[in-house]
């Protein structure tokens, strides 16, 4: 369970003070999927940071699963990173000089998973996420767009994390294959009982997630009327 | 967290990072090679000054190793000589044995060996300018002179005058003792005969006996010499052959090796046959005085002087020596220098392009930290990238150091020996040929050449041998590692101040 209490990020620009993020609290239950919509500009993405712990709030709190993130140091938060946190961006950020395989090992070598046991895994991961076996061992820059997304996001996987952090998953790839990277992410939701959140423009998209949040001046709403229960974790 | 059957579950932290380090390791190595041609350039750029560090460091060690053996050998020498008179020249009064005891008896003076030098010349070639007429010898010289009359020998010099020699006899020759400026007939040189009271050389050193063996007590009168090679090959002596001087047959019982052909023209005899050959049995043309250490030599120099008095000998430490060897300091100094240099170049080298490569890895690095890579991964992998190409640096390094030691060494010795040999020239006497005219000495100092006529400073110089020996170049590569793992670490350090969220915002 992904607890948010009263986050604040503020930045100063000149002498000006802007809050992309503006008292914002939220529940997320353990396997929702959920979005956050929002214009450009409105704190989404600085939001899904401070979630990730990738940026530190100015006020307020994060806790998952009951354990807090204000006050951690950076070697636990490296650690809560690692363990339960899987980040799939827009522009994918795969490393371009390492096969899909390796990138996604590396979160699990992070881990001190043994290279056998963490090969075996990302194999099976990537079949997961329908990348064709013979493009497991090629570079990651040889690959078309949705296809190094879905190594994005078989890498965002690797370590089982609790929660999924999306930053525009589709944004870069066509309609049919933005599709079905959400089809996924519904499904490893699903499948995997793992919390996750996009942030993203796609309206489409967003109407596919459980919960639908909207971000507007650092404020954040949900779609009450959107809100549904997520379906029963499969066996 | 997945795969618990391959998992690090329970595992010592140790073991953690030791799979980690493995797969960093193999990471870095492939990250080097990610862009092939900036590699090739970078490496090519670090195998020069590495190439250069190693060299400098193997002329360092060699010249280092050549001080040290320069010290040992002659460093504790000292060379006394008439005062006002070196070699054949100059004035004063002749050194006697009762000097050479006062000498013995200096503290810290562990040896005193005394030397009496004597010029031969050939006997049929002195015969016929005698039937010349006018041309005849003066004499051989003055006060203190070496002998009172010619010293004759069957032996002919294996040293022709050459042009050097011939200019010497003219320019002597207007000035001699007969006082004709008349071109004088061409002779050859004479040969150096020196008597010796042990078997070592005029400036203490052993003498390589190559063949035969040594004069056995070189305190008594005998009729046994050592002979220079090539004056044995000139003459066509082995051992066990005789020669004359003075219508005395002596047998050759060695020969030996001086090293340079000046002073391979030479006869070695006992110092009682010498001093017996020239007529003066108490007589020394100079000593060689062995001190018990190198820490006292200055301090015996300055007691000796005292001793025997400024007025009756120069006690010196062998000019030549101390000029080499202060020579040598120079180029090993020289060395040492452009071996930082150059290491401290090879490290600026990595740390520039470390700072580069991490600049141009923001984004990579922010996206390993957003996926958990702990700072110390990351920071590893940018040192061991730095390592890997030092790795192939100093393997390419080290072939050009193989080649270029030696030039290398040679071409900064002998940038640093020009003025030494120039000033040891200017301290051998005689620098060779016969002076014209009379045939007299210009000179009546009883001395020997003050330099070292069987070896000089650049003699010692150029005997120097750069080798690029395993444990040197070892040495260089592991201090090239330390300097690639400093000029790396502060890179490394910059990756730790990287903030993913700060790459990452620009998405």
């Amino acid at each position: 369970m992904i607890e948010v209490k009263n986050l604040v990020r503020t930045f100063n620009s000149g002498d000006r003070t802007i809050k992309p993020v503006n008292d914002v609290s939220f529940v997320l239950e353990q396997g929702t999927l959920a979005s956050i919509v929002g214009k450009s500009g409105s704190g989404k993405s600085t939001l899904l940071s401070l979630l990730g712990a990738l940026d530190k709030p100015t006020s307020g709190d994060v806790a998952v699963n009951g354990v807090s993130l204000a006050g951690m140091p950076d070697a636990k938060l490296t650690e809560y990173r690692r363990r339960d946190i899987g980040f799939v961006f827009q522009q994918f950020n795969l490393i371009p000089n390492l096969s899909a395989v390796d990138n996604v090992m590396l979160p699990m070598e992070f881990a001190g998973m043994r290279k056998a046991a963490r090969r075996q895994r990302a194999k099976d991961l990537l079949e997961q996420v329908q990348l064709v076996q013979d493009k497991h061992d090629r570079r990651t820059n040889r690959l078309s767009g949705g296809e190094q997304q879905r190594v994005a996001i078989a890498r965002a996987l690797a370590n089982e994390p609790k929660l999924i952090l999306a930053d525009e998953p589709t944004g870069n790839l066509d309609e049919q294959t933005g599709d079905h990277i959400i089809s996924l992410l519904s499904a490893l939701s699903r499948d995997h009982n793992t919390t996750i959140l996009v942030v993203t423009h796609d309206r489409a998209l967003a109407n596919k997630t459980d919960r639908r949040f909207r971000l507007q001046q650092g404020k954040l709403t949900e779609d009450q009327a959107h809100h549904r229960t997520p379906l029963p974790v499969t066996a | 967290m997945p795969g618990e059957g391959g998992s690090d579950a329970g595992l010592p932290g140790r073991h953690l990072n030791h799979r980690r380090n493995v797969s960093v390791l193999a990471r870095s190595v492939g990250n080097a090679f990610r862009n092939k041609v900036r590699t090739a350039a970078v490496v090519a750029v670090l195998a020069v000054a590495i190439g250069l560090a190693l060299a400098m460091l193997v002329a360092n060690q060699a010249v280092g190793a050549k001080v040290q053996e320069l010290n040992a050998s002659v460093g504790t020498v000292l060379t006394v000589n008439p005062a006002g008179g070196q070699g054949f020249e100059g004035g004063g009064e002749p050194l006697t044995t009762g000097l050479a005891a006062t000498a013995a008896a200096v503290p810290n003076v562990s040896a005193v060996v005394g030397t009496s030098s004597l010029r031969l010349r050939n006997a049929t070639e002195a015969a016929a300018q005698t039937g010349t007429g006018g041309q005849g010898p003066g004499g051989q010289g003055g006060p203190g002179g070496q002998a009172a009359a010619t010293l004759t020998t069957s032996l002919t010099a294996a040293v022709d005058a050459g042009t050097l020699g011939n200019r010497n006899q003219q320019a002597n020759g207007t000035t001699g003792s007969t006082g004709s400026t008349t071109t004088q007939p061409m002779r050859s040189l004479p040969i150096t005969a020196t008597g010796i009271g042990a078997e070592v050389d005029t400036t203490g050193k052993a003498l390589t006996i190559t063949e035969g063996a040594g004069l056995g007590d070189y305190t008594a009168e005998s009729t046994n010499a050592l002979l220079g090679t090539t004056l044995a090959e000139k003459n066509n002596l082995t051992v066990g052959s005789t020669f004359t001087i003075n219508d005395q047959t002596y047998t050759v019982s060695g020969l030996f090796d001086a090293g340079t052909t000046f002073g391979n023209n030479a006869v070695y005899l006992t110092l009682p046959a010498a001093q017996a050959l020239a007529g003066l049995p108490d007589e020394l043309s100079s000593m060689i005085v062995t001190v018990n250490s190198l820490d006292n030599v200055a301090s015996a120099k300055t007691a000796l002087q005292d001793a025997l008095g400024t007025d009756k000998a120069d006690v010196t430490q062998g000019q030549n020596l101390e000029t080499a060897v202060s020579s040598l300091g120079s180029v090993k100094n020289i060395s040492f220098i452009a071996f930082v240099a150059a290491l401290g170049t090879a490290g600026l080298i990595i740390l520039l392009i470390m700072v580069m490569l991490v600049r141009e890895r923001r984004r990579e690095i922010g996206v390993l930290k957003a996926i958990g890579a702990p700072n110390r991964t990351i920071g590893l992998q940018f040192v061991l990238e730095a390592l890997v190409l030092a790795a192939l640096g100093s393997t390419a390094g080290a072939i050009i150091a193989a080649f270029a030691s030696s030039g290398i060494a040679s071409a900064l010795i002998s940038t640093n020996s020009t003025g030494t040999t120039t000033a040891t020239t200017a301290g051998r006497g005689m620098p060779g040929g016969v002076p014209g005219g009379g045939a007299g000495f210009p000179g009546g100092g009883a001395g020997f050449p003050g330099g070292n006529p069987f070896g000089g400073a650049s003699q010692l110089l150029t005997s120097v041998t750069a080798s690029a020996s395993p444990g040197v170049i070892a040495a260089g590569i592991a201090a090239v590692f330390g300097v690639a793992i400093i000029g790396a670490l502060v890179p490394a350090l910059l990756t730790a101040r990287i903030r993913p969220i700060e790459v990452l915002r620009g998405e």
